[in-house]
């Protein structure tokens, strides 16, 4: 069930996005799916997180020092930044805090409260100074770098990759028809599936991680870039081959630069990969890393530590996103939305 | 009946009138072209024009109309040397055309431009097809924009820009490398009638200064005969030439489409094309 689970989640929004070419393979999903481990909460909670990166804006980020809390408002004050008029402005923030605002109230109130048991769920409080404690021990900026430099590695890799495949993949018809199959089988195999396989071939140190987020990575720059030069409006090629524009030239200036937005879109994607399966990773076997730090607090029983751990998570993946989204609307500022 | 006599009048005319303009030379040559598709999962093929001959002179502006999917735009497709015929042959200036050339610009309805690009730079990518130097090229990009009066918009983004304004950049666009022909694919039809009128002022102003031989496709009758010194009318598919009329104005000042001579000359046209419409029309229903 919890297989089901993960795979629906995982795919959608490189469905969405990437059409898959027809292929016999497209019924291996149901095989691949047995022998996943990967907790189906997780991927949900990144899918979700994946998909509202499209649609908030990014525009300005407040200049003072943040502490946890105000990070996260910070995003929401953020994601209104469109509107023009500051009373506007500021009666967004608080519609979009407002939940925020309830949640960490009730974290804090329903432990001391009694309501849920304050040693499971300690209040937000007490969660925030073991986060501050850690960070001031030099603990989480160690476990912190560690999880970094493993992610950015195995995300920088994807990108250096799969970008050129996709792109001859999208634009030459017989790579296409050579790589369909096998592409298509291996997109249907999860990457928590093939992490065994990575530590059996590359040893439980740094390059089975780096490969097993470089693989999670790949898959929505590969197939964003495939479906970015595949979308390209014909009427564009048209105009541009009336001017005597030859097939090098074209795919220069038309087929890449229109084809950027579809990329990024996969780009997004693979940021918020890059972090998700690290952590399952960082679980699985590993001696620093946030995932680390979270199973050793819990096996340990320091709950607070835990829960600072997944908040720094939290907050890792929405710093990156917002990164990327600000990368990206440097790239397509000609966009019409 | 007195409908008919207007008409007969107006072929006198044209006769008359064809030796001024045969005197220059044809540019576009078209000779017994046919063009016909194999369709997928159909085994009959699909003719969509057939036996078209027609010649274009230098400095000519030629209006094609035509029901829908009478094969114009297969036409102009032909011209641009985007697909090569079936059938006939095609010549610029006397030479087979083989192939798309800076010597055809083309401008289509749906403008085309790079949504990544601004106006001025849309307007230099065909200068940069050109190999023309950078400095050059932004110089002529600008005196083609004033061209089309957007002077002040060179850092636009298409979509900043309104329908007429994207379609004034196109046409900068087109004559920004200096093509001999202008190859026009209903380039006003998705615009608003006001729009429209402006801009077709506007191409007969540029075509006076330009002297580029135009040939511009078109559904709108009015269209047609307002901009056309000759109007080719095309039966329904497959696509031919049924008659080319010449069109004269004693003079063009002041409201041209309330001269009687443009109501006779429409009228003439849409009778030429009604039954086209209506064998188009059965077609679509047959197929549909």
């Amino acid at each position: 069930m919890a297989d089901e689970t993960t795979l629906t989640a995982a795919h959608p929004a490189q469905e969405r996005t990437a059409p898959p070419p027809a292929g016999p393979a497209r019924t291996a999903a149901p095989e691949a799916g047995p022998g996943q481990a990967e907790p189906s909460g997780a991927a949900t909670g990144s899918a979700v997180r994946g998909e509202t990166g499209g649609t908030r804006t990014v525009t300005a980020a407040r200049g003072d020092a943040p502490t946890d809390d105000d990070r996260v408002t910070n995003f929401f004050k953020v994601a209104g930044g469109r509107r023009t008029s500051a009373a506007s402005r500021l009666a967004t923030v608080v519609k979009r805090s407002l939940a925020l605002v309830l949640l960490a109230a009730l974290w804090e109130v329903l432990p001391r409260a009694g309501a849920v048991d304050p040693v499971f769920v300690p209040p937000l409080s007490e969660i925030l100074v073991a986060w501050y404690d850690m960070l001031l021990a030099g603990q989480l900026p160690e476990h912190f770098q560690a999880s970094l430099v493993r992610s950015l590695s195995g995300f920088g890799l994807a990108i250096v990759l799969a970008i050129p495949l996709g792109l001859a993949i999208g634009w030459y018809r017989p790579v296409a028809d050579f790589l369909s199959p096998v592409l298509e089988l291996f997109r249907n195999t999860s990457a928590v599936a093939l992490l065994p396989v990575f530590i059996l071939i590359f040893g439980l140190g740094e390059t089975s991680k780096i490969v097993f987020v470089f693989y999670a990575c790949a898959w929505p720059i590969l197939l964003n870039t495939v479906s970015g030069v595949k979308t390209v409006e014909p009427l564009l090629i048209k105009s541009a081959r009336s001017m005597g524009l030859g097939p090098v030239r074209l795919f220069q200036k038309v087929i890449l630069p229109a084809a950027v937005p579809t990329i990024f879109t996969g780009i997004r994607l693979a940021g918020a990969y890059s972090i998700l399966v690290l952590i399952f990773a960082e679980m699985v076997g590993a001696k620093a890393g946030l995932g680390y730090l979270i199973q050793d607090a819990q096996f340990n029983f320091r709950i607070p530590d835990m829960y600072a751990g997944i908040i720094t998570i939290s907050a890792l993946g929405l710093l990156f996103n917002l990164l990327l989204l600000s990368v990206e609307r440097r790239f397509s500022t000609w966009r019409t939305s | 009946m007195s409908l008919q006599t207007a008409g007969h009048n107006l072929l006198e005319e044209s006769v008359a009138e064809a030796g001024e303009a045969s005197a220059r030379p044809v540019k576009i040559g078209i000779r017994n072209v046919g063009k016909v598709f194999q369709i997928r999962g159909s085994d009959r093929p699909f003719t969509a024009v057939q036996d078209v001959s027609l010649d274009v002179r230098e400095g000519e502006f030629l209006t094609l109309v035509g029901p829908s999917g009478c094969g114009k735009s297969t036409l102009l497709d032909l011209i641009a040397g985007l697909t090569s015929p079936t059938g006939g042959e095609l010549l610029i200036d006397g030479t087979p055309i083989d192939g798309p050339g800076l010597d055809r610009g083309i401008v289509f309805q749906q403008y085309a431009l790079f949504p990544w690009r601004t106006a001025l730079a849309n307007i230099e990518f065909g200068l940069e097809a050109k190999a023309v130097p950078k400095r050059e090229r932004r110089e002529r990009a600008r005196h083609y924009l004033d061209l089309v009066g957007l002077d002040g918009f060179e850092h636009r983004y298409p979509h900043e820009l309104s329908g007429g304004m994207r379609q004034r950049v196109a046409i900068a666009r087109s004559l920004a490398f200096d093509p001999d022909v202008l190859l026009m694919d209903e380039p006003f039809a998705a615009l608003d009638a006001q729009t429209r009128e402006s801009l077709q002022e506007e191409l007969l102003r540029i075509w006076e200064k330009t002297n580029k031989t135009i040939v511009f496709i078109t559904h709108g009758i009015d269209e047609a005969v307002f901009l056309g010194q000759r109007v080719a009318v095309m039966t329904s598919r497959p696509g031919r030439i049924k008659r080319v009329l010449d069109i004269t104005f004693d003079s063009r000042e002041g409201d041209l489409r309330a001269d009687p001579r443009f109501g006779e000359y429409r009228h003439h046209i849409w009778t030429l094309l009604r039954d086209e419409v209506a064998a188009a029309q059965e077609q679509e229903r047959t197929i549909g």
